[in-house]
């Protein structure tokens, strides 16, 4: 075991997939000789060759499009787009391709391509190096989204994802990146040296895709959640000694439907918390499943803590990003006497 | 359009109030005149109250059980275009309004024409309209109509606010959340709610149990009999009567009476036996006046006949049993426990007794305690008339043996004047000839 943070654990889950799997390659803008701007191809190039670690034009259309040649002619390709607000170019590629291979070729064909991209705020990179686009690709039918946490699930699913043989687009929310985030911009940074799922095998580890990880278990209320707000939501709980149990999904496609009903059964409330947009959002089809499954078994109205529904501004992230504050409120709301 | 306010009519008596027993209508119903639209029951009659106005029914008051005063708003009605607006201007003796007028041919509002005697400006369409009442004097109907208002009759209440969950222990626990008192916002059941009201029932186990509202003739017995109990000191007395002598003279006047006349019980016996009692014993044919302190002897004899009926306990009156032959007060008693049981008993029949006669007849067991039907003095109790064997003149013979269970207000009939009434029955009853001879009054 090793102390990482989530830059070195992809690093190692991509080093690692290189060495053991000779046609897994890594393409994209500024990851080769560069070593990506967040530095998570650090070193691959020189280690591997400039045929196995590629860069490439700012073309994200035709990343993505040459990445399913290169799946479909047999190799493993791991593409990264610089951030997740430019992946759209490549969005018709991602839906009327990639996504449907196995299905358009009565499964004579498979498009084993992971597309990591960094996503989400609080980094001030304005409207355009802060969205959460996850919700656009789990109403894709035929693709895998993915989005850890911490260094230890993202090791583990990347090397899941890679080893997929479908497409699968796997989230990296920047802000975690250097270190666990509750929210709170004014505290001094926390480096994930501090966490214990910055403790991080440097072998060879899975973590399965579409396995919840009940990151703390309670009976209060269920949080269920993903990405940055599972460290938001954690820390806005135990400010208000809420004993609720925390459920990091971790694979939203495919969902871990049994861990988030049991949980909601077992504590009768439910708060949804994502970054990204409300309206139309991935908490939206949470609630809907618990409704459908939970629905006796509710005390209260399930509530959602989500960014607003308005582009992610420069000036105003902190009144946008859903602070601790938001959960607070949600979690107060639900937990009215019933 | 325009609407009609049907009241709760005083239904004889002076009544206060009424009880509803059944509705026959709802709203939305369209009813037509003198259709039966709600049964309700005053302290001891039940009665069925026709519809006053043919027309739509917008809303209803009281749910079965619920007492409603009278005069205050009962069901609301609204009638076809052009009859009520002018039917508002009723004379006030009138009983209904008068729907047959003609319309007036869009009349301008403050010069719609009532009839003579109705006063003009409530008839004139005020444009804050205020009730209108047309009030009348007999039981049946008190109308008042009203052009166009909006009538008073609070909507049924929506649906009960509670979470899923407690729905779902609800449900399973087998309790009505209609009847929980939610203490949340806006009335909302909370949990706690339940389990409160899921202790109060775990006694009986709600889940095999089934809830019966006392309400109607029921909460009446309910109420009487315990207003009856806690305020009156009963003193009960048994004695064992020798009716061997009177059976004997029942089953020749059976014998020798057709068939179709009815048989003869012993009640109709007992009945004209204690008429010739009571003229000696003037204190036990009484009604108190708690009110006013003060007993009120009756010559008259009103005897209430306890008659078990599919409802519950009634006990309808034979009126003037004193001046009554056998056969007519067999046939009397015959009729009303008829009517009592068929519901068709009026509350001039139900009411007035000044003394009571209760037997189960069959079951008439050895002794009884009844309960004196209150502001009475005493009840006679009839058990079962069983051969016994008895010393009868020196030896051990079979005899027919009736005990006499009856209770007295020791209040005002004292115990050695209650047994004295009870031995002088005793005494016309073993020699029947006796009951048809008047009692010969002291000099």
């Amino acid at each position: 075991m090793a102390s990482m943070n989530m830059i070195q654990a992809l690093n190692s889950a991509m080093d690692i997939m290189l060495g053991k799997d000779p046609s897994v390659v890594l393409m994209g803008e500024d990851i080769g000789y560069f070593g990506g701007v967040f530095r998570a191809t650090e070193g691959l190039q020189r280690k591997y060759g400039e045929h196995r670690v590629i860069d490439t034009p700012i073309a994200e259309g035709g990343i993505v499009a040459t990445a399913i040649g290169m799946s479909i002619n047999g190799l493993r390709p791991v593409a990264e787009i610089q951030f997740a607000d430019y992946i759209y170019p490549g969005f018709d590629q991602i839906v009327s391709e990639l996504a449907r291979i196995r299905y358009r070729s009565a499964g004579d064909f498979f498009a084993p391509v992971t597309i990591r991209t960094p996503c989400g705020g609080g980094i001030r990179g304005g409207q355009t190096h802060s969205q959460s686009p996850e919700g656009i690709f789990t109403h894709v039918s035929g693709i895998k989204v993915v989005m850890p946490s911490n260094p230890f699930d993202a090791k583990g699913l990347l090397i899941t994802c890679i080893e997929d043989d479908d497409p699968v687009v796997f989230f990296e929310p920047k802000r975690l990146y250097n270190g666990p985030f509750d929210g709170d911009p004014n505290k001094p940074a926390v480096p994930w040296s501090t966490h214990a799922k910055g403790q991080v095998d440097e072998g060879y580890y899975k973590v399965p895709l579409g396995k919840a990880d009940i990151v703390r278990a309670g009976t209060a209320v269920s949080i269920i959640t993903y990405g940055t707000m599972v460290h938001v939501a954690a820390a806005a709980a135990a400010a208000m000694s809420v004993d609720a149990e925390i459920i990091d999904l971790r694979s939203l496609v495919p969902l871990d439907v049994d861990t988030i009903c049991t949980s909601v059964k077992k504590t009768g409330r439910c708060v949804v918390a994502h970054e990204a947009t409300r309206f139309s959002g991935f908490g939206a089809e949470i609630l809907s499943i618990v409704q459908e499954e939970c629905f006796w078994d509710l005390e209260a109205p399930i509530m959602r803590v989500t960014g607003w529904d308005t582009p992610y501004p420069h000036a105003f992230e902190w009144e946008y990003f859903p602070g601790q504050a938001r959960v607070q409120a949600a979690l107060k709301a639900v937990l009215e006497p019933a | 359009m325009s609407q009609f306010i049907f009241k709760m009519p005083d239904l004889g008596e002076g009544t206060v109030d009424a009880e509803i027993v059944a509705w026959h209508t709802k709203p939305g119903d369209v009813v037509t005149e003198d259709q039966l639209i709600v049964e309700v029951m005053t302290d001891k009659a039940a009665v069925e109250v026709p519809a006053p106005v043919s027309g739509r029914v917008v809303s209803v008051t009281g749910a079965p059980g619920d007492k409603i005063a009278v005069g205050s708003p009962l069901i609301v009605f609204e009638l076809a275009d052009g009859s009520a607006g002018v039917a508002a201007a009723a004379p006030a003796a009138t009983l209904r309004p008068a729907p047959a007028l003609p319309p007036a041919p869009t009349p301008p509002p403050a010069a719609a024409p009532p009839p003579a005697a109705a006063p003009p400006p409530a008839a004139a369409r005020p444009p804050r309209p205020a009730p209108f009442e047309a009030t009348g004097t007999a039981a049946q109907a008190v109308a008042a109509v009203a052009p166009a208002v909006s009538a008073a009759a609070p909507m049924r209440q929506g649906r009960v606010m509670t979470s899923p969950a407690n729905r779902r222990r609800a449900r399973e626990a087998g309790i009505d959340l209609a009847s929980v008192a939610g203490s949340g916002p806006g009335g909302r059941i909370l949990r706690a709610d339940l389990e409160s009201s899921a202790l109060r029932d775990a006694v009986a186990d709600t889940a095999h149990t089934t809830e019966i509202k006392v309400i109607g003739l029921r909460r009446l017995i309910a109420e009487r009999m315990s207003e009856a109990k806690r305020t009156i000191p009963h003193f009960a007395y048994v004695e064992e009567v020798d009716v061997t002598e009177l059976e004997s003279l029942r089953m020749h006047l059976n014998h020798s009476r057709p068939k179709e006349s009815g048989s003869l019980s012993y009640l109709p016996l007992v009945v004209m036996a204690l008429t010739r009692v009571l003229e000696s014993f003037p204190q036990c044919n009484v009604l108190y006046d708690a009110a006013r302190g003060v007993l009120v002897r009756h010559r008259a004899m009103h005897v209430g006949i306890a008659t078990q009926t599919p409802d519950g306990l009634k006990v309808p009156v034979v009126r003037n049993a004193h001046t009554l032959g056998l056969w007519e007060l067999a046939a009397e008693i015959r009729r009303l426990a008829e009517r009592a049981r068929s519901n068709k008993a009026t509350r001039e029949e139900l009411v007035g007794s000044t003394i009571t006669v209760t037997s189960l007849g069959k079951l008439g067991g050895i002794a009884s305690t009844p309960i004196i039907n209150a502001p009475e003095v005493a009840i006679i109790g009839l058990n079962k008339a069983v051969e016994r064997p008895v010393v009868h003149q020196g030896a051990v013979v079979v005899r027919r043996i009736m005990n006499l269970s009856s209770s007295f207000d020791h209040r005002f009939v004292d115990g050695y004047d209650a047994a004295a009434m009870i031995q002088a029955l005793k005494e016309r009853l073993e020699h029947p000839a006796t009951i048809f001879i008047p009692t010969v009054k002291a000099p």
